[in-house]
Parts: C-alpha cells; sequence; structure tokens
C-alpha cells in the first residue's frame, strides 16, 4: 500500500507544479504582451516609410536604416508581415541586396540550418524576400526540409531565384497532394519564362504518367498557350488518367484546334475524361459543341450528366434550347439533370461550373 | 492507517485501495503524458498558424473544395442567421447543404423565405439508405447554398441525406446552432498544404455562453461567471488543447467533434456514412473509419488541429448538463460494445492498443471507479478501517493533480491563442480549474453511472434541452454539442 510519505512527496511535486504553472501563466503572459507590441511598434513605424518609398519619396537605404535601428526579430516581423504585402518583385529585387549586408539578415539566414523547425521557417521566410544566387544550396535543402511549412515556404524562395531549383520544384511536383501542387503552381506562375522553357520538355509522352498529369496540370494552371499546345497532343495517350488531365487543362486554351480534341475526349471510353471533356468544352463556350453535350446528358454516368448540362447552360443560346428540349424528353435521369440545371440562376451555373 | 475492524474487512479495503490508487496513477500519468505529446504540437500550430503565409496560401487554389453539411431540426429561431454565417465563410470552393429533418416549427418556411428557394429536381446520386425526401431546393441568391427538406430521422440520417447530395470530395460537418468562424475553414486546410494524406480534420470547440455574439459571430469572447458553463470552459479548453493533440502523436485519435469536422467524403461513403442507432454518431464514426482504415491499409490519418474554431452554447442547468453527459455516455458504451472486436486488437494499430483500451479504463469505467473510490473512502474513514490523514492526503493528492491538468489547459490557451483578451477572464477560468473536483465532478460521476442503467434498459433517446441562444430566446431542441473526452 502506498504510505502517507509517499503521497506527502506526491502533494509536495503536484504543489510545486501547479505553482511554476501559475508563475509560467503570468511570466508568458507578460513575455507575450511586451514582445507583441514592439512587433506592432516595428511594423507600424516601417509601414510609412514603405508607403513614401512606393512613390518615390524616400530611397530605399532609409528603410535599411529604420530596420538597423530595430531590435533583429522587430526587424525580421516587420519585413515578413509588410513586403509580401506591399512589395511586387521588382521592389524586392531593389530592396534585396541592400538588405543582405545587414546584421539582423544574416543572422535570421544563419538559421537555415537550425535544428529548430520555427528558425529554418524563418530563414525560408526571409529568402522569399531577399534571397539570391548565392542562397540556391540553402533553399535546395529548405524545399526538402522535414518540416513540411518550412517546405511549403521554400517553394516561394525556390521560385523566386529559378534555375535549377525550378527544376527541382517540377521533378518534385508529382509526388507532392494536389493541395501543395496548386501551391507550387501559384509560386511557379510568377516567374512563367523560365518555368515554361523547363516545363517543355517534359510534356513528351514517354514520361510516366504519374509525372506527366503532374506536369500537364501545371501547363493548365499555367494557361501557357506554347506549353497547352504540347498539352494537347497529348490527348491520344494510351492512359485514361494521362486523357483525363489533358482535358482538365485545355479548358484553359481557348484555340480552335482545342475543340476537335475535346470533342473526341467527350466520347472517350472512360467517364471521368467524357465529364472533363464536357466541363471544357462549356468553359470555353464552344457553340458547335452543343449537340455531342445534348447526347452527353443521357450518359450512364452522373457527372457526366451534370457537366454536360452544365456546359450547355454556360454556352448559352443554342445550349439552353437543347438543354430545355432534354428536359422535356423520354429519358428520366436526363430529364431531371437538364431540368436541375435549366433552373438555375446565371451566377449559380457559373459558380457549379467552376467548382 | 488505524485499524479496527475485521481482519478480512481490511484486507478487502486494502486490495482495493491498492486497485483504485494504481488507477489513479495509471490514469493520470497517461493524462500526464498526453499533456506532454501535445505541447509541441500547440507550438508548432500556433508558430505556423499566426504566420500571414498561410492566409496567403489558403486563398489559393490550393485548398480542398468542401461541402458543409448542416443538419437542422426545429431551429427556426435561429436558422436564418446561423446559415447567413455558414455562407459567408472566408473559404474559396465550398457549398452549404442544409437538411430540414422533418422540422414542426417554421424552419422551412423561414428557409424559403430568407433565401429565396425554388425546387430542383432530385438529379442527386443517392447511395445512402435514409428516410424520404420530400424536396430539394435552390437558392436564388446564394448559388452556394442546397436545402433538402425530408421526413424525420435524427441527426444521423440528416448528414447522409447531405453526404448524399455533397458534391465535393470533402465533407464538414457542423450542427445548425454551432457558430463557425470565418477563417476556421481554411484554418481547417492546413494539413492538406503539408502534404499529409487525410481522412479526417477536426478543430476546436468553444463554449460561446457568455459571449458578445453578432451577426452569427463571436465578437467578443468572455468566460461565463456561472459555476456550470464556466467549469465546461475549462473542461472543454483540457480536452481539445491537449487532450486531443496527444492523441494526434499517439496516431489513434478517435474524437473529431460532430459539431466541426471535416471528413474525406469517399470514406464516408465507402463506410455507409454516419450509424443510425447510435446517440453518439460522431463517436462512432471515426471508430469505424480508423476501423476501415486499418483493415483496408490506407494511410490516412485523422487528425485534430487547434487553431480552427467554432463555438456552441453549453448546459447552464444542472438537469440539461446531466442528460447530455448521460447521453454521451450512453453512445461511448454502446460504441464500445459495438466494436469491442478493436480492444487490445494489434491488427488496430494504435486504435486497438492504445485508444479503445484508454476509452474503456479512462472513460467508460472511470465513474465507477470514482463512485466506488469515493464510497469505500469515506466508510472507511467513518469506520476507522482508514486513516483520515491518510484519506486526506488522496484526496488533495488527487485533487491537486486534476487541477494542475487544468491549469496547463489554461496556460497552453493563454500562451498559444489567447482568445479570452481580460484578466478578468483568465482569473476565472483558474478559479473554475480550483473549484471543479467539489461538486462538478460528482455530478458528472452520477450521470454517468445513469448512463449504464439506461443503456442495459434499452434506451435510445437524445433527451431535451432548453437552449439560451445567442442573445435570443431560442427553442427547445435536442441536447447537442460535443463530448470534450481527452
Amino acid at each position: 500500500m502506498l504510505s502517507l510519505d509517499v503521497l506527502a512527496v506526491a502533494l509536495g511535486i503536484e504543489g510545486a507544479l501547479i505553482a511554476g504553472a501559475l508563475g509560467g501563466l503570468v511570466a508568458l503572459r507578460l513575455w507575450l504582451i511586451v514582445r507583441t507590441r514592439q512587433v506592432d511598434a516595428g511594423v507600424r513605424a516601417l509601414e510609412p516609410l514603405l508607403h513614401r518609398w512606393l512613390l518615390d519619396d524616400v530611397d530605399a537605404t532609409a528603410i535599411v536604416l529604420l530596420l538597423r535601428r530595430q531590435r533583429p526579430h522587430v526587424a525580421f516581423r516587420s519585413v515578413a508581415r509588410l513586403a509580401t504585402a506591399y512589395l511586387t518583385f521588382e521592389r524586392q529585387q531593389t530592396l534585396a541586396p541592400l538588405l543582405r549586408g545587414e546584421v539582423w539578415v544574416q543572422r535570421v539566414l544563419g538559421r537555415g540550418r537550425s535544428v529548430f523547425w520555427w528558425r529554418r521557417f524563418d530563414a525560408a521566410r526571409l529568402l522569399s524576400i531577399v534571397g539570391g544566387p548565392d542562397d540556391a544550396d540553402l533553399v535546395a535543402s529548405l524545399l526538402f526540409d522535414v518540416a513540411p511549412a518550412v517546405r511549403l515556404v521554400a517553394i516561394d524562395a525556390a521560385a523566386r531565384l529559378g534555375g535549377r531549383l525550378v527544376d527541382l520544384e517540377l521533378e518534385s511536383l508529382p509526388a507532392r497532394q494536389d493541395a501543395v501542387q496548386q501551391y507550387q503552381f501559384a509560386a511557379l506562375g510568377r516567374h512563367p519564362a523560365i518555368v515554361v522553357e523547363a516545363l517543355l520538355p517534359r510534356l513528351a509522352p514517354s514520361e510516366p504518367a504519374a509525372k506527366l498529369n503532374a506536369w500537364i496540370d501545371a501547363a493548365g494552371a499555367l494557361a501557357n498557350p506554347v506549353a497547352l499546345d504540347r498539352v494537347r497532343a497529348l490527348g491520344v495517350h494510351a492512359d485514361a488518367t494521362v486523357r483525363l488531365h489533358v482535358a482538365r487543362a485545355l479548358r484553359r486554351h481557348a484555340d480552335p484546334e482545342t475543340v476537335p480534341v475535346l470533342l473526341a475526349l467527350l466520347a472517350d471510353d472512360d467517364w471521368r475524361v467524357r465529364a472533363q471533356a464536357a466541363r471544357a468544352l462549356g468553359a470555353l463556350r464552344v457553340a458547335a459543341a452543343v449537340e455531342p453535350l445534348a447526347a452527353a446528358v443521357h450518359d450512364r454516368g452522373w457527372w457526366v450528366r451534370y457537366r454536360s448540362a452544365l456546359a450547355l447552360a454556360q454556352i448559352g443560346g443554342e445550349g439552353r434550347t437543347a438543354l430545355l428540349a432534354v428536359s422535356r424528353g423520354p429519358d428520366p435521369m436526363a430529364r431531371d439533370m437538364s431540368a436541375l440545371v435549366a433552373g438555375l440562376s446565371s451566377a449559380a451555373v457559373v459558380e457549379m461550373s467552376e467548382v | 492507517m488505524s485499524f479496527h475492524a475485521d481482519p478480512w474487512l481490511v484486507q478487502v479495503v486494502q486490495v482495493a485501495d491498492l486497485g483504485i490508487l494504481w488507477y489513479m496513477l495509471l490514469v493520470n500519468s497517461f493524462f500526464a503524458l498526453l499533456l506532454v505529446l501535445a505541447a509541441p504540437q500547440l507550438f508548432s500550430h500556433w508558430r505556423f498558424g499566426s504566420e500571414d503565409v498561410l492566409a496567403r496560401s489558403l486563398t489559393s487554389a490550393a485548398v480542398p473544395r468542401v461541402s458543409i453539411l448542416v443538419p437542422a431540426h426545429n431551429e427556426a429561431v435561429t436558422i436564418v442567421d446561423s446559415l447567413r454565417a455558414l455562407l459567408t465563410l472566408q473559404y474559396p470552393y465550398f457549398e452549404v447543404i442544409l437538411v430540414n429533418d422533418g422540422s414542426t416549427d417554421d424552419t422551412m418556411a423561414r428557409l424559403v423565405a430568407a433565401y429565396d428557394l425554388y425546387e430542383v429536381p432530385p438529379a442527386v446520386m443517392r447511395r445512402l439508405r435514409t428516410k424520404h425526401v420530400k424536396a430539394y431546393y435552390r437558392s436564388r441568391t446564394w448559388t452556394k447554398l442546397l436545402v433538402v427538406d425530408k421526413q424525420n430521422g435524427g441527426k444521423a440520417d440528416s448528414l447522409n441525406v447531405a453526404l448524399d447530395a455533397a458534391r465535393f470530395p470533402f465533407v464538414l460537418a457542423c450542427d445548425a446552432d454551432t457558430l463557425i468562424e470565418p477563417d476556421a475553414l481554411l484554418r481547417l486546410a492546413r494539413p492538406f498544404l503539408f502534404d499529409q494524406k487525410i481522412a479526417a480534420v477536426g478543430g476546436t470547440i468553444r463554449v460561446v455562453n457568455s459571449c458578445r455574439v453578432e451577426e452569427g459571430r463571436v465578437v467578443d469572447a468572455r468566460v461565463d461567471s456561472r459555476w456550470l458553463s464556466g467549469i465546461q470552459t475549462v473542461e472543454y479548453l483540457r480536452a481539445f488543447l491537449f487532450g486531443r493533440l496527444g492523441w494526434n502523436m499517439l496516431g489513434g485519435n478517435l474524437i473529431i467533434s460532430g459539431a466541426f469536422g471535416l471528413f474525406r467524403r469517399d470514406y464516408l461513403t465507402e463506410i455507409l456514412g454516419y450509424a443510425t442507432s447510435t446517440v453518439t454518431e460522431d463517436f462512432e464514426l471515426i471508430v469505424r473509419l480508423q476501423r476501415y482504415l486499418r483493415e483496408h491499409d490506407t494511410p490516412a490519418a485523422v487528425v485534430f488541429i487547434p487553431d480552427p474554431v467554432a463555438w456552441t452554447e453549453v448546459p447552464t442547468s444542472v438537469a440539461v448538463f446531466g442528460r447530455q453527459r448521460e447521453r454521451w455516455h450512453r453512445g461511448l458504451i454502446s460504441t464500445m460494445v459495438a466494436h469491442r472486436q478493436v480492444l487490445f486488437n494489434p491488427r488496430y494499430g494504435a486504435t486497438g492498443l492504445i485508444a479503445m483500451p484508454y476509452f474503456l479504463l479512462a472513460e467508460l469505467l472511470a465513474p465507477v471507479v470514482e463512485a466506488f473510490g469515493l464510497v469505500i473512502t469515506v466508510l472507511c474513514t467513518l469506520t476507522g478501517v482508514l486513516s483520515p490523514r491518510f484519506a486526506l492526503a488522496f484526496f488533495v493528492a488527487a485533487y491537486l493533480f486534476g487541477t494542475l491538468l487544468s491549469l496547463a489547459a489554461i496556460l497552453m490557451e493563454e500562451v498559444s491563442f489567447h482568445r479570452y483578451r481580460r484578466p478578468a477572464d483568465t482569473l476565472r477560468l483558474i478559479v473554475f480549474a480550483f473549484i471543479e473536483p467539489f461538486g462538478y465532478r460528482q455530478v458528472t460521476v452520477w450521470y454517468r453511472l445513469k448512463a449504464f442503467v439506461r443503456y442495459f434498459q434499452g434506451d435510445h433517446s437524445w433527451g431535451r434541452m432548453k437552449r439560451e441562444g445567442f442573445g435570443a430566446t431560442a427553442p427547445a431542441g435536442a441536447v447537442k454539442g460535443t463530448a470534450p473526452a481527452a
């Protein structure tokens, strides 16, 4: 049985822990208040100066001098908060070389190989604003960091630096989840010329389907005509998933040569490809597709019927007429779907076609 | 200890005492482990959640498309405002599917009038068996809204109807009277940006009582000064801030709140949606989901993240509170019985070897052990079998440990999200942490014990509750809320 002495020890330890918890509560609260005030004051001081610099009222060195006078963590937080909100890529490029020599910048970037993820995160964050060619190795390592938050921020830094880092990003794309891929597309989209150059040789039928799909999506997200021309040629790929991604990417490619490819995909064996082709034809508002789309509203696949009916509504005019005709036809499933879409407001059609 | 009774009685008491002590030591050590595991995670979430990079990334096309499923039964007073708050969430791609579950008040009429609803054909893929659906409606003013009117079948049945009507790959189940913070969906989507394979994500539920609410949004977070809701505020903080975060690390998270949880739709459809036979459909669903993932070797995680917040009203009268706790415990018993083959089964990994045994020992049996311990300690002290000094020391040790856990939760809240801005609110939380073991715990134990009786009587009812509403008088509704168990 547990003796009274042991219980007394347990009580003593618990009491000490409670006292520690309460003390910690007060101390941390005070620390947070002080730190927040410091950063807020830093941001308030920097903000008007940034505005004046954007209006060419002051020289960039005034910003550098102001940041030099601040505590390192305040300078970093102020720049991180304001630079991405206010400064274009070109402005950041002007400011970056001036900031690189600053002690506080060196201190933050020196954390890029820290064992603590939040320090590497800070370094990656700053690299996305002041990174230069000399930082390529560090950014490359951060791009494959063990901490997902660091990897995510490093994507911005890598896209900013270009060169082999873009190749690295494109190679890493297929292994990423959808959400991360979309984030990468947005980052890569800020430097389309470099990215398209690296992307074109990858859009070849000989590439494995999984990789090809990610690169087709990248081409679609970039909406670059040259890359999308290459994508169109993949519409006859043997792998259904590739054809699916082609149909999805081509909805941003309003080119006369795209229409026959999409019409062929609307007759694909795979229902997912047919649904995406219908969606693309609607997005491009292809009047010539009204008849095949009206036929597709009778498809055995729910999503094909749904996307085709929406596409007809998007096309409008003849498309609407065809939709109403189907809604009065004998096929109950086609009738329900066309009646549903025909009754939607224009805004609802746009909304539902988008997602 | 001083003994004045027969030796056999002394021996029985000694064995019982030893058992209770070991039980307490084991359970409290596990709570301490959860706390230790939760702290670094909380720091990570807070650290990244406070970065503006999150907001930028999440307003891109990167976020997954989400269908929000809202079952509603007799919610006429609050439904229009609650729905508007949902429709104006900060999220790029979502739809709201509200299911009117055979309301007998004018919920449906108010919806039709407020959102300009018109009936549409039932062009929906039906995969789940549910009660009869009367009609589907779309709104002329809010394109994201779909309203389904159906025969009354309960919350789980309504969620299944909504699940069938959902278009998007992820679904968020929430209660009609739960107030979701505008950026909560964006925050809930964070694991997807972290390249994780996700089956379900849960966020934090906080107590809305006494908070200032305007147009369906909490604009000023306060801690209720009334003891019952005040203590529940501490209890929710404890359960969410370190309980569930700790479980993330152990890999066996078994509670994603039914009032605020994001799920992959295809997994829910595969497991045939929500079970209509249980009174805690959220807990049962996660146990079934974890089983499905293990049985199909699917490497998808069920995770909890602390900074997406939804607010819910908690009971303010002991009777209603008791009915709620009794129902939760009854649901726990029925789920544990239904999934007993998972218990101690290595095939189910952390779920079978850690989470389910924990729920059996530290949750399901807790009221039995606590009541037994209390009764035997008092009786033996009165009869002189147990030394009063020992009994007192034992009680103080147990009391202080519980208080310490509550203080740790308050500390984590203060350091990380710091929702309660006034020092007076923090002080209230501390006071409630200290008074929780006096009365509140015993009431909880009593109602949880009643759950065993009602379970064996075959009771499947939800019980009734009078809700106060968010600054307005609300009608009677079913007892809702989410179990704040660790």
